[in-house]
């Protein structure tokens, strides 16, 4: 008898909790039914006041990030402060390596997390498919810096996690000891500089870096501003431009870009073995003065002086193009935090708290060495070497050409990725090629592109 | 029993007495033990397959929309230059894998002889084969690199720095190095497949032809190889139509950079660093086709040459024979 009672009670609680785990089941579909109106309710990030607001709300939001290296340690901690200030807010990292192409797979099934960096192969169209709005972007490019990057019709969905800049990062000690007391300013004077210090000391005068391909990928990242002085370049003027790899009398423009990675190679001024060289070693080296120079965006400097005990030898130096006398560095933003849309409300509020957390209050920036995303935030100690260069960032494409810079990278196979500026070492390294040929056929390249999609060349 | 199966087939069976029939248990079974390989199968590979056709028609990237070209994309896969340059580099992994089946008979038939430490020299011989291919790739990136490993080697043996050529700069020599990983990996695993066909021979017949006076080296030509001709056909058609695919030694090592590219690190370039996914899906099915008619191609050579193995003679030596038998004939004719 007491068996037969017990086996009931085991069975109606059996049911009973189906029965509930389908309810739940069915609330899930429900809310994810109407998630796509789920973020009517959720604030822009200017409307927030942090620390008082929506202190009632409860949610356990996840945050995805590239940064495998510091997310258990640095990151965590940041979470920790956060949520000591709400703590009914549970913040969770996770680490992805690989973190483009795994991203480009898991944001299209809607389930990976709240906040995440936004890859850079979403295009601004796609934006608003996977992404809370943050606010009025004529409101919130007062605020922040580099807001046009994920804008589109006027709305932001995602606010840069700070800024970097694009310049030379060198030793001082080294150039020093090689007698070079002015900076250069042209192509020609940095390929001069890099002779003299291959003649005075034993360092490597430039170090390319070439085997760990993401390096030379960042070639591309001065062919505009720092190139060109304008900033209408990149995402206007270069779309609709003729043969923009052509040679310019002042050695301005891509080609001068390209000039100095090719004579620098093709003089022997690099290090003896691009096909090995390695990453991690090279930061030690530039912080003993082993290497003299290196070409990378300033984010690299914080590393380059964390990596030995020589740290304040490490300086960084705008491009050397001139325009008109002017040197010109660009800056733009490092990956934007974007907001799951298909998350509940609740979810989504939360998350809109944390990355503006992360964004006024965090020390990520300093920490970092990155360019604040306030407006008002201050420059780090890092970019002192920049006085004098005019720091711009690029001005977003007009309307209806959002995505139209990187469907004419991807079509030419050109400025993106890192195979054509390898293509320039290797022309230079095996002699088997000429700068001026090679860009003759990249000016084809773009030729062919802007006519597959059909641009209109103007200039 | 007979009488009840014909009362039941009279009447309408019901539906325990159908499944209960032999017949129809046995099928039952069948199907429940062939369903899970078998989605496995459709889901993780003929679906996917059947998506990739379809991919190689649209001008698509992995996010956004799609756009149907037809031909297009099979036609730009002829017209780009180096697509097709990249299959040469493919000759240098298809030298590879000859030396690597060379290098497994080699040493698989010396260990069918009794040999001392016979055990530990398979373990470490097969020992490659459980690395990963990434993790290979790691280890010959520092093993090449300019004054790591391979060349204080071969300072210790007095060679001079200056005149050890870059490993993997070398235009002339960098797909050597990287086919030579691929050697380095795979020789131990070939090994084994042909030490397990050797032990299948008779061991009196070793005996029985040191008696007569053969020394290995006929042994091996006479009696070994004949007995696992099937083996290494199999075996040198897997390599070729492998080295065909290679990808992670140039991808880990050179990026398929400095003319290291083969048709997959390519087709990989393109898929993911221009984000042209239906390109690449048009190049993985030509890819495909040639390997196809590869493997045919080398099927009906082996098969008229040397005989797959399943008869005793080759087409081509009976028609040896014939042609010899007839001479001999007319020779006799004449006579």
């Amino acid at each position: 008898m007491k068996k037969e009672t017990l086996k009931r009670a085991a069975a109606l609680s059996m049911a009973s909790m189906m029965v509930l785990s389908l309810a739940a089941c069915g609330g899930q579909e429900t809310e994810e039914a109407s998630g796509e109106n789920s973020s009517a309710n959720v604030p822009a990030i200017n409307d927030i006041t942090l620390g008082e607001d929506y202190q009632d709300v409860k949610a356990d939001i996840k945050i995805l990030t590239n940064r495998t290296d510091i997310v258990d340690k640095v990151y965590k901690g940041y979470a920790e402060q956060f949520m000591e200030l709400y703590p009914n807010i549970t913040v969770e990292y996770e680490g992805i390596t690989d973190y483009e192409e795994s991203l480009q797979l898991r944001l299209s099934t809607g389930d990976w997390g709240d906040i995440c960096y936004i890859p850079s192969s979403v295009d601004k169209s796609e934006l608003s498919t996977y992404f809370t709005p943050m606010g009025d972007f004529d409101t919130l490019d007062g605020i922040y810096n580099y807001c046009q990057e994920k804008t589109s019709d006027g709305v932001v969905y995602g606010i840069a996690n700070g800024g970097t800049a694009s310049g030379v990062a060198y030793n001082k000690r080294i150039w020093e000891e090689a007698g070079i007391t002015e900076l250069p300013k042209t192509p020609d004077e940095f390929i001069d500089d890099l002779k003299q210090i291959q003649d005075k000391t034993d360092a490597i005068p430039l170090y390319t870096n070439f085997a760990a391909g993401w390096t030379m990928g960042a070639w591309n990242d001065y062919t505009g501003i720092a190139a060109t002085g304008d900033p209408d370049f990149k995402n206007n003027k270069l779309l609709h431009t003729k043969d923009p790899f052509s040679k310019k009398d002042d050695m301005t423009g891509p080609y001068a870009v390209f000039y100095t990675l090719y004579e620098a190679v093709n003089q022997k001024l690099v290090e003896e073995d691009p096909a090995s060289s390695d990453w991690e070693s090279s930061k030690g080296k530039i912080n003993s003065g082993e290497i003299a120079t290196m070409v990378l965006g300033s984010w690299c400097v914080e590393q380059f002086k964390g990596a030995g005990d020589q740290g304040d030898d490490i300086g960084y130096m705008p491009f050397p193009i001139s325009i008109d006398g002017k040197q010109y560095v660009s800056t733009g933003g490092n990956y934007s935090y974007g907001i799951n849309c298909q998350a509940s409300e609740d979810n989504q509020i939360a998350a809109m708290l944390y990355v503006k957390w992360l964004l006024e209050e965090s020390p990520i920036f300093s920490d970092e060495g990155s360019i604040p995303a306030l407006k008002s935030g201050e420059m780090p100690d890092c970019l002192d070497g920049l006085e004098g260069a005019e720091l711009l960032s690029d001005n977003p494409a007009q309307d209806g050409e959002e995505g139209l810079y990187d469907d004419m990278c991807n079509e030419s196979e050109l400025l993106t990725g890192d195979y054509a500026v390898s293509e320039v070492l290797e022309a230079a390294l095996y002699d088997s090629d000429t700068l001026d040929n090679m860009m003759k056929t990249w000016n084809e390249k773009w030729t062919s592109a802007q006519e597959n999609l059909g641009v209109e060349v103007t200039e | 029993m007979a009488k009840q199966n014909t009362a039941g087939s009279l009447e309408k069976k019901t539906f325990s007495q159908w499944v209960s029939q032999k017949k129809i248990q046995q099928r039952l079974v069948i199907i429940t033990f062939l369903f899970v390989p078998l989605l496995l199968l459709l889901v993780f590979t003929y679906i996917p397959f059947g998506k990739m056709i379809q991919f190689s028609f649209y001008d698509m990237k992995y996010i956004g929309p799609k756009v149907w070209v037809g031909l297009k994309n099979y036609i730009d896969v002829f017209k780009r230059p180096e697509c097709f340059q990249s299959l040469l580099v493919s000759v240098y992994y298809m030298g590879g894998a000859v030396v690597q089946l060379a290098l497994a008979l080699f040493f698989a038939t010396l260990m069918v002889f009794k040999v001392k430490g016979a055990s530990i020299f398979k373990g470490c011989m097969f020992f490659p084969y459980l690395i990963c291919g990434i993790a290979v790739g790691f280890i010959f990136k520092f093993f090449y690199a300019r004054g790591y490993v391979l060349d204080s080697i071969l300072q210790i043996f007095g060679m001079d720095l200056e005149n050890i050529p870059m490993w993997l700069q070398d235009k002339s020599i960098n797909n050597i190095s990287l086919a030579a990983t691929s050697v380095w990996r795979y020789t131990g695993q070939n090994m084994i497949l042909f030490l397990g066909a050797m032990m299948s021979v008779d061991t009196d017949l070793y005996e029985a032809a040191s008696l007569d006076g053969a020394n290995k080296w006929h042994q091996f030509i006479y009696i070994i190889l004949p007995s696992i001709k099937s083996i290494v056909v199999l075996n040198l058609i897997l390599s070729i139509s492998g080295s065909l695919s290679a990808f992670e030694p140039p991808y880990v090592i050179t990026n398929g950079t400095m003319g290291t590219g083969t048709y997959f690190v390519i087709m990989n370039r393109l898929a993911h660093e221009n984000q042209k996914v239906g390109l690449a899906c048009a190049m993985a099915i030509v890819l495909l086709a040639i390997i196809i008619v590869c493997t045919v191609a080398q099927k009906l050579f082996f098969k008229y040459v040397f005989d797959d193995g399943t008869s005793d003679e080759s087409k081509a030596a009976v028609r040896k024979r014939k042609r010899a038998e007839k001479a001999a004939r007319k020779g006799g004719n004449r006579a």
